[in-house]
């Protein structure tokens, strides 16, 4: 969902790469129709990228799958990775300048200098 | 009613603006309108400037399948936001940020926004602590302009932006902006209060 585009100097600014320090798990109530409707949303292969740089792939394959909206044990692992993972602490990294965005308690701290907006 | 005014408290936040008539109006726009929310089916809600954090928790609390963004550019308020919705069991992910800055275009169904308002000297409006929750600058407009500049890019094609103001920002003015950028606009609620009177804008395209 975030991106370092509006900074100058930056065209694409995403996907932003994640170091995470502290990761916090907890238990979301699952609605397999609400992840199939947001899974056509995603860009699966960021998400993949995501989870896999936080340790955490939760065996999700490299394709999307077909027909996933009848497989929930599919939708259970993205659900998990989805909305139940979150970097408590650690950095948001911009792909193209490498400013970092540093994430505490939870908050990424987005708040650009004047210099670079 | 639908909409809970959650439990909140702001003891530890000296420098987070405190829910007041305006939030109220807000959260009385919202549960007003829910009919046409919950028809438009939204996915990703975002409120920004959330302060303490009260609308969009009950929008989070009320309306379960949807993922609840937050942004403030007063780093407590964001925490503020996020202890407000744990504290009534919901999920809203808050995010130090400028409105919607370095989120990706066009992705939220729902915006709320309650900007500062308040005609106040220019000055005001780049300050610290809690009057940058109402410092508005000339004609209470400084912050409101900035930010109708970027909505053509936030919302979804069947996005619905609810955006507070009183009646010193000139409401039709901003209406005309709006008519000038394509947007739909109209006034869903207004309320007198004692030395203001508000008004809620529904924008949509």
């Amino acid at each position: 969902m975030l991106t370092s585009k509006c900074m100058k100097g930056v065209n694409i600014g995403y996907p932003l790469k994640i170091k995470a320090v502290d990761l916090k798990e907890s238990e979301v109530d699952f609605n397999p129709d609400f992840i199939s409707r947001i899974i056509p949303k995603l860009d699966w292969t960021v998400l993949i990228s995501a989870a896999n740089s936080i340790g955490k792939n939760e065996n999700l394959p490299e394709n999307l799958l077909p027909e996933y909206e009848k497989n929930t044990e599919f939708l259970k692992r993205v659900h998990h990775v989805l909305l139940e993972i979150d970097v408590v602490n650690g950095e948001l990294i911009c792909p193209e300048s490498g400013r970092k965005f540093p994430i505490n308690n939870g908050i990424p701290n987005m708040i650009l200098n004047e210099d670079e907006v | 009613m639908l909409l809970q005014t959650p439990v909140y408290n702001l003891k530890q936040f000296p420098n987070v603006y405190t829910p007041s008539e305006d939030s109220f109006l807000l959260l009385d726009t919202l549960e007003a309108d829910m009919n046409n929310i919950i028809q438009i089916n939204p996915d990703f809600i975002v409120e920004i400037g959330s302060g303490s954090g009260v609308i969009i928790t009950a929008l989070a609390a009320f309306l379960k399948n949807t993922r609840c963004f937050a942004t403030d550019i007063n780093p407590e308020a964001c925490i503020a936001t996020t202890t407000t919705s744990i504290l009534n069991n919901t999920c809203v992910e808050a995010c130090n940020m400028t409105f919607l800055t370095c989120f990706k275009e066009n992705v939220f169904d729902i915006i709320v926004f309650n900007p500062p308002y308040v005609v106040t000297d220019s000055e005001e409006v780049f300050g610290n602590g809690v009057a940058r929750a109402w410092a508005g600058g000339i004609d209470g407009c400084e912050v409101i302009n900035q930010f109708l500049k970027s909505l053509p890019n936030l919302m979804s094609s069947k996005g619905i932006c609810y955006l507070l103001l009183i009646k010193e920002n000139n409401p039709q003015k901003i209406i005309n902006i709006l008519y000038g950028m394509k947007f739909n606009v109209n006034i869903v609620k207004q309320r007198k209060i004692p030395c203001e009177h508000l008004y809620v804008l529904k924008i949509y395209k």
